[in-house]
């Protein structure tokens, strides 16, 4: 029974930290209709800046800029570069592909930076674990789970209560009527960006956190696996973004805790996981679980 | 291959058609017949129903109640490249054209009537390339017949507005449909392009036989061109008959004008 | 010379013919190191063709090409290996291209159902998923180390270097000189088929579902059956372009077959001009030879080091890398109808000064191999009118 609580906590806070990135993409998406496929390079890219940082001005520090540099970035990205091709729906499509030209010069560049290192991040809860009852849990999965609600809870009550909230809601449901309401279209977008973001910079940390042995190049990479989340869970659904990276990382954990039982789905099973259980959703509800019919963006 | 064959185009009947959208009712057990070869006009105020109507025509909305019945076949439930395969073509009002010159345009609308398929056109093979040959003859003819002559192979993104509404409707055409229906046709136009699209509309049901049903607010056009008229408000159908029946009955006057006695003059 | 022989000298199936010559000449010129940037160059035009039939005409995006690409190269390896089931190797190709064909096929239901950025995703699922195929299922696919590629034999005659040496005028022709030839017949067939698909019925149809599915619809195509005949017909030419890799790299490793090949054959239609066949080839030669030929002249460049050198120096993968990303971004912000679209505005604009009188009749029927139509997405700059629009109808 250890086993199965131990395994359904880790996919609690797997899920938790996919969550930040899911509804980063999730925001993105409503705010523009682009998919940002240079998400994993910016997560990094935050995670980079907080290793390198953190010595000279403590993890607090370290983290508040690396934040605000990200969010600064995603929002730059959005508001300099991929604006310039237009509002409408097909631009949205040429965006989505620009983005992983993005991505391709941001990843090479920390590629070379960081090459085959391992980087700490300095984190205040290090490698500690905390005994729950029966259960024996990384204070950073704790750490993780705790942060991530309180996060995500932010994030929607900015949506609900604030007029910026207000205007993404109404952009993402009909960008003409927005716009002639008096919504500033670019500077929403560009703060949905910036949200976007800070949330990637926060997961970084705890991606990188313990277990994990630090911050590698591949960490970006994580990114790819809040995309079955965000994808089930309907790309224009904020809670739809929080169910299904709860989904996903629940699933992720299951199948590597009971990797050896199966054994037949082959190993590493664990990491495409995800995407096959995306596939069958996708099957049954084509536009997520909480995708509206035919909608592409409402 | 002209396959304009005069038999008389079935009739299109409309029955008790309820469509709902999240709660909304957009229409409400419709019902109104479009006799063989004759013009059915579809007028009534803003938010009246006429473009749902006719996606359910066209099968881009499934009723939730109600028959659609064109001769013998049942529409109803039928996807829309299947009703286009039955001879149903429509325009929209907000044009739809595809990139590519309107010779492109048009040979999209000559879809359903050829059949060359992948293996024959990748191959190249002398059947496919005669058959594209042909219907791209007869594109060039209805290009001719809707005055797009001369444009046949320019770009459609460089044409007027009127000129694109002229391709909808040629594209439209080359699909020999018997039944024709057209979403705002002169909406947008000036008067000398309304009065030659009139006169191409007239020359359509004259020489071609075919059903027309139109969707305007031209109220001039409508009255000089149909021969029934049914008036749509709130989804529901509250008028029916010749043009001259139509506008005299005070229930159309009130859902125009409100409170009005005078008739609503032509835009 | 008369005016007719002059005339007929500029025509296209002589300029078809000239450009068939040249391109029979490298092997007897060049070394295997330029052979084999051919080589993977044609066997990229091929895929691209077919990725750009999917996501340039069709405008379905799709990430999942590796897995199609895998499907041509391990399909051949297996069906041909002996001890295995020893098909004989033309054999095994073509079943290989089947194979990918109707995997694309069985992928439909989900194409058919899922749009746009969705079905983007899905098909990130089939490269994630078949990469893990081919890292476990080990006795077909050989595992992590990959496998071998058999030799392809065509009547006797064997595309890799025999022993005795085969003496063509006097130059030695090893496998990169044989294989050429069947790169370029392979390419020339994806050309002649794809033209006539493009130019043809199911091209009008395609090009019609991206602008519009609901025009498309009405005017007759069946949209569900076209959209999986998109997936089929493009997983088929990747599957074509896969068997044609594996040949010239002589073997198959799961890591090849990874996400970042997806992105790059995307980036081969953005580049070269999204729907076309010209703009595909354009594409895949340039992201294919652009990192083999900076590797080379590495020493050459400025601002690159050597290879190996220390880290953190900006060597020739990574200088090549930030080169195809920044082309990505600026020709889609900037020239969204790619190299192809470039050429082709060049070519009007000297046929426009050629012309004094510069009709109004643009070209429409322009370069010997594209489609007729302009059928690359609208530049952001046009005209709202003219793109479609996503209500088309007041309630």
């Amino acid at each position: 029974m250890t086993g199965f609580l131990d395994n359904v906590l880790n996919g609690l806070a797997l899920g938790a930290v996919y969550a930040l990135v899911a509804l980063g993409f999730v925001v993105m998406f409503k705010a523009s209709g682009v998919l940002n496929f240079a998400h994993g390079s910016v997560l990094l890219l935050g995670g980079y800046l907080i290793a390198v940082l953190h010595d000279d001005l403590g993890f607090a520090g370290a983290l508040a800029l690396a934040v605000l540099s990200t969010a600064a970035l995603a929002g730059a990205l959005d508001r300099f570069l991929l604006q310039r091709a237009g509002q409408d729906e097909q631009a949205a499509h040429i965006q989505t592909i620009a983005t992983i030209g993005i991505d391709i010069l941001i990843f090479t560049d920390l590629a070379r930076r960081i090459g085959g290192d391992l980087l700490s991040l300095g984190d205040p809860w290090g490698d500690a674990v905390t005994e729950l009852g029966p259960v024996t849990v990384a204070d950073s999965r704790l750490a993780a789970i705790a942060v991530s609600t309180v996060v995500i809870a932010a994030v929607f009550a900015l949506f609900r209560f604030t007029p910026w909230g207000l205007s993404l809601r109404a952009a993402a449901e009909d960008l003409e009527a927005a716009a002639l309401m008096g919504v500033r279209l670019r500077r929403v977008r560009a703060l949905a960006w910036c949200l976007a973001g800070g949330l990637a910079a926060l997961a970084a940390v705890f991606l990188a956190a313990f277990p994990a042995p630090g911050l590698e190049r591949t960490t970006g990479q994580i990114a790819l696996h809040a995309f079955p989340a965000a994808i089930l869970g309907g790309l224009a659904s904020p809670v739809g973004a929080l169910a299904g990276s709860l989904l996903i990382g629940l699933t992720e954990a299951l199948v590597v805790g009971y990797e050896s039982d199966l054994h037949v789905l082959g190993d590493g099973f664990g990491e495409v996981a995800p995407y096959a259980v995306m596939l069958l959703v996708l099957l049954v509800r084509p536009t997520g679980l909480f995708g509206a019919k035919g909608a592409a963006r409402v | 291959m002209n396959d304009r064959t005069r038999k008389a185009p079935p009739v299109l009947q409309v029955r008790d058609v309820t469509v709902r959208f999240a709660g909304l009712t957009a229409l409400d057990a419709v019902s109104f017949t479009v006799a063989s070869g004759s013009l059915h006009a579809v007028i009534g105020p803003n938010g009246a129903g006429k473009s749902t109507c006719f996606n359910v025509l066209s099968g881009l909305t499934r009723p939730a109640s109600g028959t659609v019945t064109l001769g013998e076949r049942d529409l109803t439930r039928l996807a829309p490249h299947r009703i286009a395969a039955l001879g149903v073509a429509r325009t929209f009002q907000n044009i739809v054209t595809t990139h590519g010159t309107v010779a492109d345009n048009l040979m999209l609308g000559r879809h359903a009537r050829s059949r060359a398929g992948f293996a024959a056109s990748a191959l190249r093979l002398p059947g496919a390339v005669r058959e594209q040959r042909a219907h791209l003859a007869r594109a060039r003819e209805i290009a001719e017949l809707t005055g797009l002559g001369p444009h046949f192979d320019s770009p459609v993104h460089l044409l007027s507005y009127g000129d694109r509404k002229r391709v909808e409707l040629a594209r439209a055409l080359c699909l020999e449909p018997r039944v024709l229906l057209l979403d705002e046709p002169v909406a947008g136009m000036n008067a000398a392009e309304r009065a030659r699209t009139a006169a191409v509309i007239g020359t359509l049901r004259a020489e071609l036989g075919l059903s027309i049903v139109l969707v305007e607010h031209d109220m001039g056009l409508v009255m000089r061109l149909a021969d029934e008229v049914t008036v749509l408000d709130f989804g529901r159908t509250i008028a029916h008959g010749t043009p001259d029946e139509v506008r005299r009955d005070p229930q159309v006057l009130r859902a125009y004008l409100g409170t009005g006695t005078e008739e609503e003059g032509a835009a | 010379m008369s005016e007719r022989l002059l005339g007929l000298l500029r025509g296209r199936p002589a300029r078809t013919l000239l450009l068939a010559v040249l391109l029979c000449l490298p092997p007897f010129y060049l070394d295997a190191f330029w052979l084999r940037i051919g080589l993977f160059s044609m066997a990229a035009a091929i895929g691209a063709v077919g990725l750009s039939l999917l996501s340039g005409t069709a405008g379905q995006l799709s990430l999942g090409h590796a897995f199609f690409l895998a499907i041509g190269a391990y399909g051949y390896s297996y069906l041909a290996s002996d001890p295995g089931p020893g098909l004989p190797p033309a054999l095994a190709a073509c079943c290989a291209v089947l194979l990918a064909g109707a995997a694309g096929g069985l992928f439909s239901p989900v194409a058919g159902r899922v749009k746009g950025i969705y079905l983007g995703i899905a098909t990130l699922a089939l490269v994630f998923l078949g990469h893990h195929v081919l890292l476990t299922w080990d006795s077909v696919t050989g595992g992590f180390n990959g496998r071998s590629v058999p030799p392809l034999t065509l009547g006797g005659f064997t595309f890799a270097a025999s022993d005795p040496e085969l003496v063509v005028l006097g130059v030695p022709f090893g496998a990169e000189e044989r294989l050429w030839y069947l790169g370029l017949a392979l390419f020339a067939f994806t050309w002649f088929t794809a033209g006539g698909l493009l130019r043809g019925r199911p091209g009008r149809a395609l090009a019609a579902l991206r602008d519009s599915e609901t025009a498309a619809a009405v005017m007759g195509v069946d949209v569900a059956r076209h959209r999986a005949a998109a997936f089929v017909v493009s997983s088929m030419y990747a599957g074509l372009a896969g068997v044609l890799l594996a040949l010239a790299f002589r073997r198959v490793v799961p890591d090849y077959f990874s996400l970042a090949l997806s992105i790059d054959y995307l980036a081969m239609i953005v580049i070269g001009g999204l729907g076309s066949v010209a703009g595909a080839t354009a594409g895949a030669v340039f992201v294919t030879a652009l990192p083999l030929l900076m590797t080379r002249y590495a020493d050459q460049l400025p601002l690159v080091t050597a290879p190996g050198s220390a880290e953190g120096s900006l060597g020739p993968t990574e200088a090549a890398r930030y080169l195809y990303g920044a082309a990505i971004v600026l020709v889609l912000l900037y020239a969204p109808d790619g190299l192809h679209g470039l050429a082709r505005r060049a070519r009007a604009r000297l046929a426009r000064r050629r012309t004094p009188s510069g009709g109004r009749n643009p070209e429409a029927s322009a370069s010997a191999t594209s489609a007729p139509s302009s059928a690359s997405p609208s530049s952001p700059a046009e005209p709202a009118a003219a793109a479609p629009r996503s209500k088309e109808h007041t309630p």
